[in-house]
C-alpha cells in the first residue's frame, strides 16, 4: 500500500537573485513499512524533499499525495492538521518542549489529537518503554543526554501512530553508541509497528541499516536502490 | 495542556519574568495607592461637607440665597417639614435662621453668616461639635447669661481672639514633646510676649532659629504658643426683621477647627432662640430647612422628588451647592480612568517587550510546534495565556501590596500637615486615610486581563508569522 506518492515534484526558490532549484522533477513513492533513506551531498535537496513530503513546504511543480491527501489542495491550516494526524517528525536537534517532562513530550501530539486520558497514558508508557526510557518519565529534556532526548523525540513522533515518520538527520548530533542504539529502536518499531520511516542522512550507519537508499544530486534522484539488508 | 505549557513558559526565564512582575507590581501599587489617597481626600471632603456644613438637601426661599435678605424666609415651613418627613430616604430634618452680619472685637472685625440653630437637633444631625478645639470651651455647653456663639478658628484669628504667647507652660509642653533644649533656649527671649497673629509669631521665632529648626519645630512652637482666653466676647451687628440695625454681645462658647478655611472664616453658630430675640423673627420662621438622607448615594434620587413636591421653593442637594465638590465627585471616574490608562499603558509596554523577547527566543521551538501540528489558534492562545499570566501575577501582587498598605495607612492616616495649607484652603483634609472600593479592584483586575490580552496580540502575531521551515533552521 502506497503511503506517499511524489509525482514530478519541483521546488524552486526565488529569494535570492539566483533561482535555485532545490528539488527538480522528483518522482518517488513509499510503501507502508518501508525503512528508506534519502542521501546526497549538502544542498542536494534532501531536507527540502522531506519538508515537501511532510507538508511543511509547498512544491512549485508536480504533486504529492500522502495517505490519499493531495497536499497542494490543502490550505495552510489544513496542512497543520494534516501534519498532526498523518506525519511524525524527528528533527536533528531533537526539538523537545523544554518545559515538559519526557512523558508530557511524548503525550503532546496525542493531547492535540484529543486522545482519551487513559489511552494517552497507556500509549505514553508503551512508547517510553519501547525507547528504553521507562525510568525517565519525569525527566525534563535538560536532564537527559542527547541520545535520550532523541529517543523521546522518536517516541513522541510514533506515539499517535502517524502514517509515516520523517527523520531529518536524526543521528547527526549523536555519538556512535547513541546513534546505533537509536537506530536499533527505530528498526524495532519499524518491524513491530509496521511504521514507515523516511530518513535524510549523511550517516553511513543509517545507510547500512536502510532497506532502500535514494540518492539525490542537484535536486534530482540519481539512484533508488533497494538493498538486501533485512532487519 | 496549552494552559499548563503557557504557565510553565512564564517561568522559563525566572529573572526576566520576575523583573516584569515586579515592575507591574510597583506600577499597580503606585497607581492604586495614589487613587486611594485621592479618593480618601474626596471621601473625607464629602463627609465633611455633608456632616459638618450642608447636610444632603437644603430647602430655601427662592430669593434667599441671592439676596440674603432676612425677610426672605420660607413662608410655609410646616409644609416643608411635612413633605420632607414623608419623603423616603430622609432621616433627619431641622430648620435654620440665617442672617448676614458683622462680628467684631476691640481688635478686629469680619463679615459673617450667623446661623441660628436648634442645638439638640443639630447635635443629632451634624458632627461639627466634634471639631471643637480642646481648651476653647464647649459646643454651647457653658451656662452663661450672655448669648453664646460657636465660631471657626479662622474667624477667631481674624477677630484676634486667638493669640500666641510662649508661656512657661508652652515651653514645658515643647520640652515634653521632645523639642531639643537648645531650640527651647533660643526661644527664651520670646517668653511672655504676646503675638496677635500667627505671622507675627513666625517672624519672631524665625529670627532666632535656623532654617532646619523652623522646618522641624515651627508647627510645634505655633501649637504650644496658641492661646485663647475661654469665654472671650464678640459683638454681632446685623439688621433685624424690620430693617433696623441691631446687635448684641456674644460670649464664645467654643471654637471649631475644620479642614475648610472658608467655612471656618464665615460661619458663626448661635442658638436659634437667641437669634430670634435679636432679629425679631417669629417662632417657626426659617430661612432654610435642611435634611439628611440615609446615605450619600440617595442624593440624586431624593432631591428631584423633594423639588417636585415643593415647587415654590429652592431645593438644592449638597452637590448643587458645592458644585466644585460635586464636579470632583462626578469626575472621579474619569480621574480613575486616566490613572488606569497610565498604569495599564506602562504595564502593556513591559509585557509586549517581554513577550516579544520570549517569542523571538523560541523561534525554533515555535516552528517545531507548528511542524508537529499545533495549529495557529493554539499557538496564539498559548502566547496570550503567557501574557495574561504575567499581567495577572504582577497585577494581583500589586493589588495585594496596595490592599495591605491601604489597610495600614487607612488606619494610621498619612499626615500632610506640612503641605496642608493649600489643601485646607479648599476644604480638603491634611490627614489622608486612603480608601478605595472593592469595585475599583474588580475593575482593575478586568482591565489588567484585557491589557494582558492586548499586549499579547503583537508578539502572538509575530509567532504566527513564523514559517516552520525557516523557524526550524533558526536558533
Amino acid at each position: 500500500m502506497k503511503v506517499v506518492e511524489i509525482n514530478d515534484v519541483s521546488k524552486t526558490y526565488h529569494d535570492t537573485e539566483v533561482e535555485v532549484r532545490a528539488v527538480n522533477g522528483v518522482t518517488l513513492s513509499f510503501e507502508k513499512g518501508e525503512f528508506a533513506v534519502i542521501v546526497g551531498p549538502s544542498g542536494s535537496g534532501k531536507t527540502t524533499l522531506l519538508n515537501l513530503i511532510g507538508g511543511l513546504d509547498q512544491p512549485t511543480g508536480g504533486e504529492i499525495i500522502v495517505a490519499g491527501h493531495r497536499l497542494s489542495e490543502l490550505r495552510p491550516s489544513e496542512l497543520i492538521d494534516f501534519r498532526m494526524e498523518h506525519v511524525g517528525f524527528v528533527f536533528q536537534s531533537y526539538n523537545l518542549i523544554p518545559v515538559l517532562t519526557a512523558s508530557e513530550n511524548v503525550c503532546f501530539i496525542m493531547n492535540l489529537q484529543k486522545w482519551p486520558k487513559e489511552k494517552r497514558r497507556v500509549r505514553t508508557d508503551e512508547m517510553l518503554a519501547s525507547v528504553g526510557l521507562s525510568d525517565r518519565h519525569n525527566s525534563r529534556p535538560s536532564q537527559l543526554s542527547g541520545g535520550q532526548q532523541q529517543r523521546v523525540a522518536v517516541a513522541r513522533a510514533l506515539a499517535p501512530r502517524p502514517e509515516f515518520i520523517l527523520a531529518d538527520e536524526p543521528t547527526a548530533n549523536l555519538d556512535s553508541k547513541s546513534a546505533e542504539s537509536l537506530l536499533d529502536i527505530m528498526e524495532k518499531l519499524n518491524r513491530e509497528e509496521q511504521m514507515t520511516f523516511i530518513f535524510s542522512t549523511h550517516d553511513v550507519r543509517v545507510m547500512k541499516r536502510a532497506r532502500r537508499v535514494i540518492t539525490l544530486e542537484d535536486g534530482r534522484v540519481v539512484s533508488d536502490e533497494r538493498t538486501n539488508h533485512s532487519s | 495542556m496549552i494552559t499548563s505549557i503557557a504557565w510553565k513558559n512564564v517561568w522559563r526565564n525566572k529573572t526576566r519574568s520576575l523583573t516584569v512582575i515586579a515592575a507591574v507590581t510597583v506600577g499597580v501599587f503606585a497607581g492604586v495607592f495614589t487613587m486611594a489617597a485621592i479618593n480618601s481626600s474626596i471621601v473625607q471632603r464629602i463627609d465633611t461637607a455633608v456632616n459638618e456644613e450642608l447636610a444632603h438637601i437644603q430647602v430655601n426661599n427662592k430669593e434667599f440665597r441671592s439676596s440674603s435678605d432676612i425677610q426672605n424666609f420660607i413662608q410655609d415651613p410646616e409644609a416643608v417639614f411635612n413633605t420632607l418627613e414623608k419623603t423616603p430616604g430622609v432621616t433627619d430634618i431641622t430648620g435654620r435662621v440665617i442672617v448676614r452680619g458683622i462680628a467684631s472685637t476691640s481688635a478686629g472685625s469680619a463679615g459673617v453668616e450667623i446661623t441660628g440653630i436648634d442645638i439638640e437637633k443639630e447635635l443629632e444631625m451634624f458632627t461639627l461639635s466634634e471639631r471643637l478645639i480642646p481648651g476653647t470651651g464647649s459646643y454651647f455647653g457653658s451656662d452663661t447669661k450672655l448669648n453664646s456663639a460657636f465660631i471657626g478658628e479662622k474667624l477667631a484669628k481674624e477677630l484676634y481672639i486667638i493669640r500666641y504667647i510662649l508661656t512657661p507652660e508652652a515651653f514645658l509642653s515643647l520640652e515634653t514633646i521632645g523639642v531639643p533644649a537648645e531650640v527651647i533656649n533660643k526661644l527664651k527671649p520670646l517668653e511672655g510676649e504676646r503675638f496677635t497673629t500667627e505671622k507675627k509669631l513666625t517672624g519672631a521665632y524665625a529670627a532666632l532659629l535656623s532654617g532646619k529648626e523652623i522646618k522641624d519645630y515651627g508647627m510645634n512652637i505655633k501649637e504650644a504658643a496658641w492661646s485663647y482666653r475661654e469665654g472671650s466676647r464678640i459683638i454681632l451687628s446685623l439688621l433685624d426683621v424690620n430693617g433696623h440695625q441691631t446687635g448684641a454681645a456674644f460670649r464664645i462658647s467654643g471654637i471649631f477647627r475644620t479642614n475648610n478655611d472658608l467655612f471656618e472664616a464665615m460661619s458663626l453658630f448661635v442658638p436659634e432662640d437667641e437669634l430670634r430675640t435679636l432679629t425679631g423673627l417669629e417662632e417657626g420662621q426659617y430661612h432654610r430647612v435642611i435634611a439628611r438622607l440615609e446615605e450619600d448615594d440617595l442624593t440624586n434620587k431624593v432631591t428631584p422628588v423633594v423639588r417636585e413636591a415643593l415647587p415654590g421653593l429652592e431645593v438644592l442637594s449638597w452637590k448643587e451647592i458645592q458644585t466644585d465638590l460635586a464636579m470632583v465627585t462626578d469626575y472621579i471616574n474619569q480621574i480613575y480612568a486616566i490613572f488606569m490608562i497610565i498604569i495599564l499603558a506602562a504595564l502593556a509596554f513591559g509585557i509586549v517587550n517581554t513577550m516579544l523577547m520570549s517569542v523571538l527566543e523560541r523561534t525554533r521551538e515555535l516552528g517545531m510546534l507548528s511542524a508537529i501540528g499545533m495549529n495557529r489558534r493554539r499557538v496564539f492562545t498559548m502566547i496570550m495565556l503567557e501574557s495574561i499570566f504575567l499581567s495577572i501575577v504582577g497585577g494581583f501582587a500589586g493589588m495585594a501590596v496596595s490592599a495591605v498598605v491601604i489597610a495600614i495607612t487607612g488606619h494610621t492616616g498619612i499626615n500632610l500637615v506640612k503641605y496642608a495649607e493649600g489643601m485646607e484652603a479648599f476644604g480638603y483634609s491634611a490627614h489622608l486615610y486612603p480608601t478605595i472600593g472593592a469595585d475599583f479592584f474588580i475593575m482593575l483586575t478586568v482591565m489588567i486581563v484585557i491589557t494582558g490580552i492586548l499586549s499579547a496580540i503583537y508578539p502572538a502575531r509575530k509567532a504566527l508569522q513564523l514559517n516552520p521551515v525557516e523557524a526550524l533552521k533558526g536558533d
